[in-house]
């Protein structure tokens, strides 16, 4: 244990070749076997779906589904009663875009300079689009617990890296081990309009023209795939490719390109390739959509950032003599710098209100949290549903347009008969000034985040050492 | 304190002007200014009509149609929207300077119609540019003309549509520097530079005849071949080799000039510009029989070693020699007044009035594809039209009025203090109002100034 770094990744790469069973390699969580896999919730106000609640009603949960739903249910003699006369039990929630669970790559202190910046490898110029997530998820990462803390129980999450990261994958926010976190391997195919350093492409001139280059290069080697496929004699068979190959399924359109595009030029620029090359694509993460509303409502598979710019608070009085006088020179007439401040609160009203605007726009979205910080968050939907988006368009933003839009609708999102258990239990309503998640359910399984000190009935003890 | 009045109202203005920008065309009548129409004279007291986004008529006494706004222009001078064949304004990125040829890179996919540069530009009387790579590159990207239709935020929106293709060359010390110095790789000379684009070019044509021998093979029945290897760098270039892309150069020297159209003439590529050109003077006769065309600058030289052999007059040489020549600004700055740059050249070489004016109206037109359309006043072409106070070749000149396709796109008289079209929260009040050298760098070498300034140490 000289090399705690290394002795970690060593755990970690028995854990990824199944040798450790999860329990003793989590070891701070330590989780107890819960006597049956069988739970019923009492009495609870039961919010099935965005607008469809159901008072008093029971939720019955057995071996990681939903087996019953709806009032005068019968109790299962083996199941774990929660009472929940005073709960709001809502679908969990999804996070469209997130690195949750992800191991982030150690910083390279003395960046390798290119001998010939224009033809890098591609690996160095974050060009890795074969990566397959599973590989680099962590059960142990500390921020699954703080989403799931908020009701988030499943994510889409992609690797760090460049503009072709890897796989986008599904993963439960369960911190278990990781073949038993995957709803799906393989969502999409993970992009940012992210140039590398001091290498091709450096900018995002050269990051357009690449993955131009790279969705034709690839389009014109599949097809002579197929062509060899059917006749191999005669001509040289095709080398393998890892770059190109990671674009097939792209090509065929059985997964989407899932696009990092936070600014409006991001979008426009995404909607723009899109365009010229056909692919299917989930725009993620956007920040400054409000104008692009009609532009993409043909595509409809957005997820919207959950994070936003912080209001501006006076600042009157707190400032110190220093800044003040600064201002002075700066703003010799205080109407101009009203006149400023002005047009920065409205800006951050339009950022604040992109959720309502794409409800009134008729274009169904998601939520993604890449880039924000999880103890905002709740803040951060208040805000939007003060700023005209509904309760319910952010509860289906949280549950029912996600799994739609990630193509697992038909899984999660609702309170159904046959869903996947994965629920979020709150005291008063989610959105609620004083609400608090007092459960979280994920594919069956009870996570106590806010109950009782006294209470029995959740299967875990602690969460924290 | 009217200005500030007017600043607090600016909010609501602006989206009363953003509603309005709304749609595409419009449709003005210019009234009883004296019309500098560039090819066809000079007209006093003649109305000017724009009606859908294209000059209708220009005579005198015309009657307004009905919906048409109307411009008095008595005593004033209305004359074509000003040119810029060399800017690289809105635009995201300008260099990508890691590899010596990025044909494949094209700024048309990096426009940015939210900089607030290009209401500067309209203030000036300039209602088209030309967004160029930079010259880091011996072979740069591709180029977008774009109309100045500030107030739309889709960057499609500003492409002059149909604009033929044009591409970004660079030769001497830019490209030396950053990859010779900067890199260590070709080009390190100028015999580099010319080896760089003469290979670039030899293999475009092997790459097209790859291609042709491909599609031929595959109408042979029982053809189960590999395609060749598809690349973008190579597709830009063949297009070039074929006539259907425009080379703008940036260069300076005279030998460096004649051994670019040398190359050109191996390759038979016949459609060539050369920017800034400050010894185009020395090489006047053979750019004019080669056909090829000058971009310049006014008077601005003597900034890197290779750029001190300069004269004032070099736009009226090559002017007097038969070449097409142009005045650029390549400055975000300097393209605010074009038209003293124009001027300056009948201070040095005399040059007529519709001879200055050809060189920031009708002649940029002619070198980027577009002067049946735009560059003078005449019936058909698009009804981009700029209006001044005093004649525009006047140190007295003032700009009043710019329109763009038939829309007033600036108004002095409208203007409010707060243009931008969008605010980022993130940054500090400040950044509203100082005027930082980061604004001045839209300029050749912009992304590539890390290379460039860490071969000579310069921080």
């Amino acid at each position: 244990m000289k090399n705690p770094s290394r002795s970690s990744g060593l755990l970690l790469l028995l854990a990824l070749m199944g040798i450790l069973p999860c329990r003793l390699h989590a070891q701070d969580v330590r989780i107890l076997s819960p006597v049956s896999r069988s739970y019923a919730i009492t009495q609870a106000t039961v919010v099935q779906a965005p607008g469809k609640k159901l008072d008093r009603a029971t939720v019955l949960v057995r071996d990681g589904v939903i087996v019953g739903v709806g009032q005068n249910l019968t109790i299962p003699a083996d199941a774990t009663v929660i009472k929940g006369d005073s709960l709001y039990v809502y679908a969990g929630f999804i996070d469209g875009l997130s690195r949750v669970g992800v191991n982030k790559p150690k910083e390279e202190s003395t960046k390798e300079r290119q001998k010939d910046p224009g033809n890098p490898a591609p690996e160095a110029a974050g060009i890795t689009p074969y990566v397959d997530v599973r590989a680099l998820l962590n059960p142990v990462e500390k921020s699954i617990e703080e989403w799931r803390a908020l009701g988030f129980t499943a994510g889409q999450v992609v690797p760090y890296g460049g503009m072709l990261p890897g796989h986008a994958g599904i993963v439960y926010y369960n911190g278990e081990a990781t073949d038993k976190s995957v709803l799906n391997s393989f969502s999409g195919l993970y992009s940012e309009l992210t140039p590398a350093e001091r290498m091709y492409p450096a900018t995002i001139l050269g990051v357009l023209a690449k993955w131009k280059e790279l969705y034709r290069q690839a389009s014109y080697t599949k097809a002579f795939a197929g062509v060899y496929a059917s006749n191999k004699t005669g001509v040289e068979s095709p080398a393998s490719d890892r770059v190109l190959e990671a674009f097939y399924p792209v090509i065929d359109k059985t997964v989407p390109v899932v696009f990092k595009a936070e600014k409006n030029l991001d979008v426009q620029r995404v909607i723009a390739l899109k365009t010229q090359l056909g692919f299917n694509v989930t725009i993620a993460e956007i920040k400054e959509g409000w104008d692009l509303i009609p532009s993409l409502k043909p595509n409809a598979k957005v997820f919207l950032s959950l994070d936003i710019p912080e209001e501006k608070k006076d600042d009157k009085g707190k400032v110190d003599a220093a800044k003040k006088k600064d201002e002075a020179a700066m703003f010799p007439d205080s109407v101009e710098r009203k006149a400023l401040e002005k047009r920065r609160d409205d800006f951050i009203a339009l950022y604040t209100g992109q959720a309502g605007a794409f409800q009134k726009g008729g274009v169904p979205f998601g939520f993604s949290t890449m880039s924000a910080k999880s103890k905002d968050v709740k803040g951060n939907l208040k805000r939007m549903i003060k700023a005209g988006l509904t309760e319910d368009a952010a509860l289906a933003a949280l549950t029912i347009n996600a799994a739609q839009a990630l193509g697992i609708g038909d899984r999660l999102g609702t309170i159904e008969n046959g869903k996947i258990a994965n629920l979020v239990i709150s005291r008063k309503p989610y959105f609620d000034d004083k609400s608090k998640v007092v459960y979280v359910f994920i594919a069956g399984k009870q996570y106590k985040i806010d109950a009782p000190a006294d209470d029995k009935a959740a299967g875990t003890k602690k969460e924290k050492p | 304190m009217t200005s500030i009045r007017r600043l607090v109202l600016s909010a609501a203005l602006l989206g009363m002007t953003l509603s309005l920008y709304a749609q595409d065309k419009g449709s003005v009548l210019i009234k009883g200014g004296t019309v500098l129409t560039v090819t066809k004279g000079t007209l006093e007291n003649t109305d000017v009509l724009i009606r859908d986004g294209k000059i209708e008529k220009i005579a005198s006494g015309i009657a307004a149609p009905a919906n048409t706004k109307v411009i008095e222009a008595k005593g004033l001078f209305v004359m074509p929207g000003i040119i810029d064949a060399h800017s690289h304004a809105a635009l995201d990125a300008i260099n990508e300077a890691t590899s010596p040829v990025t044909s494949e890179v094209f700024t048309g996919e990096v426009l940015n119609p939210f900089e607030v540069n290009i209401y500067h530009a309209l203030a000036g009387g300039v209602t088209t540019i030309h967004a160029m790579h930079g010259s880091a590159n011996a072979i740069g990207g591709e180029c977008e003309t774009i109309k100045l239709r500030y107030g739309v935020k889709d960057a499609q929106a500003l492409k002059m549509e149909g604009a033929p293709r044009t591409i970004k060359f660079a030769l001497g010390e830019n490209p030396t520097r950053v990859h010779g110095g900067g890199s260590n790789i070709l080009p390190r000379t100028r015999m580099g530079v010319e080896f760089v684009i003469r290979e670039s070019f030899a293999k475009a044509k092997e790459y097209g005849a790859a291609w042709d021998k491909y599609n031929k093979d595959k109408q042979q029945k029982g053809f189960h071949g590999a395609p060749p290897v598809y690349n973008l760098r190579l597709e830009t270039l063949s297009e070039i080799l074929k006539g259907n892309i425009i080379i703008h150069c940036h260069s300076y020297r005279s030998d460096e000039i004649l051994s670019l159209l040398k190359v050109c003439q191996d390759y038979g590529v016949k459609r060539l510009v050369f920017q800034h050109v400050n010894e185009g003077f020395k090489v006047a006769p053979e750019l004019a029989q080669y056909g090829a065309m000058a971009s310049v600058f006014a008077d601005w030289w003597a900034y890197k070693f290779e750029v001190y052999y300069s004269t004032a007059y070099n736009a009226a040489i090559l002017t007097r020699n038969g070449v097409v020549t142009s005045i650029n600004s390549d400055d975000g700055e300097l393209m605010r007044h074009l038209y003293h740059e124009a001027g300056k050249t009948q201070k040095y070489g005399a040059l007529n009035d519709d001879e200055a004016l050809s060189l920031i109206t009708i002649n940029p037109a002619k070198q980027l594809g577009i002067e049946s359309r735009v560059g003078s006043l005449e019936v058909g072409k698009e009804g981009d039209v700029a209006i001044f106070k005093g004649h525009p070749l006047s140190i007295y000149a003032v700009p009043t009025v710019t329109i763009v396709d038939g829309l007033v796109r600036f108004d002095r008289e409208k203007d409010v203090d707060d243009m931008r079209l969008s605010v980022d929260p993130k940054e500090p009040l400040e950044a509203a109002v100082i005027h930082t050298q980061q604004d001045q760098s839209d300029n050749c070498m912009k992304d590539a100034e890390e290379i460039f300034y860490n071969l000579f140490d310069l921080k």
